[in-house]
């Protein structure tokens, strides 16, 4: 995760200043509230999906790991693992993962409606990846609270067609 | 899993469970998953075809219900664990866009050792 992270600072340093305020502007226009650190909001499709799905609640890193390959060779069959460290219990639960990845033509992949008799939240799928994107797992509470961790992942051979 | 039938599943737990474990489930299901953006050799186009619900069930309770797209993978797999807090069975129900149901059913039972 680390090295993930390290990436991903160098790619905000230097991103170029039309990027970051193209996203700005994004943001700015649908309420969609993330950490400054994170990704940027790559098009109007994620934005959409973002604001749906949790409206202008602020999105903050923590509670869940995204665990992908650095590089996938195949986009046709990419792993994912989705952990947390949050309760399963009645009245304090994960009600819900999502997955989104930014570049494929349908970014809102899957959704887990998780209820807390799971005991835990670790989920794991394969999934198909178009190009080299970003990767969102991004979950939500029962109160409210919404959680994520992002992953880059470089995709070698095209999964969508 | 390639030459097996669309919608023939498999659901895993592991062999001794005792009350109050938290179990891994593995479940599969045969199904070309079929985005929509892809043609035949022979150029015809190759409508979308894929599992878009899954329903899991643990005696009478839902304990979880996922939302795919085409964009899971081939033959789909998911692994999520389950607190066995009672005798019963697991059922997962997959539903694809073409309207089939595949149904599939594992026994959660305590060995006596």
């Amino acid at each position: 995760m680390k090295s993930r992270r390290a990436f991903f600072q160098s790619c905000v340093v230097s991103a170029a200043g039309f990027l970051v305020a193209r996203s700005e502007q994004l943001l700015a226009r649908t309420g969609i509230s993330l950490d400054p650190d994170d990704p940027e909001v790559p098009n109007q499709e994620v934005a959409r999906i973002l604001k749906e799905l949790f409206g202008d609640r602020p999105i903050r890193r923590g509670h869940v790991e995204l665990d992908m390959p650095l590089v996938a060779e195949d986009g046709r069959v990419v792993p994912v693992i989705i952990e947390s460290d949050l309760p399963m219990e009645p009245g304090q639960y994960v009600k819900a993962v999502h997955l989104i990845v930014d570049h494929n033509p349908d970014a809102h992949l899957a959704a887990f409606h998780l209820t807390p008799a799971l005991g835990s939240v670790s989920i794991s799928t394969r999934i198909k990846m178009k190009r080299t994107t970003w990767v969102r797992a991004i979950l939500e509470t029962n109160t409210g609270d919404v959680w994520a961790d992002y992953s880059r992942v470089q995709v070698t051979l095209n999964g969508c067609g | 899993m390639m030459t097996t039938d669309v919608g023939e599943a498999r659901i895993r737990v592991p062999d001794q469970i005792k009350l109050g474990d938290l179990i891994t489930v593995n479940a599969i299901i045969s199904h070309p998953m079929d985005t929509g953006f892809f043609r035949t050799p022979e150029g015809a186009p190759i409508p979308a075809y894929f599992i878009r619900e899954v329903v899991v069930t643990y005696g009478s309770q839902e304990v979880a219900r996922f939302e795919w797209t085409s964009g899971v993978s081939r033959d789909p797999v998911v692994s999520f664990t389950l607190k066995a807090d009672k005798e019963a069975p697991l059922s997962m129900i997959w539903s694809d866009n073409k309207g089939a149901s595949f149904k599939q059913s594992i026994n959660i039972s305590f060995g006596s050792a």
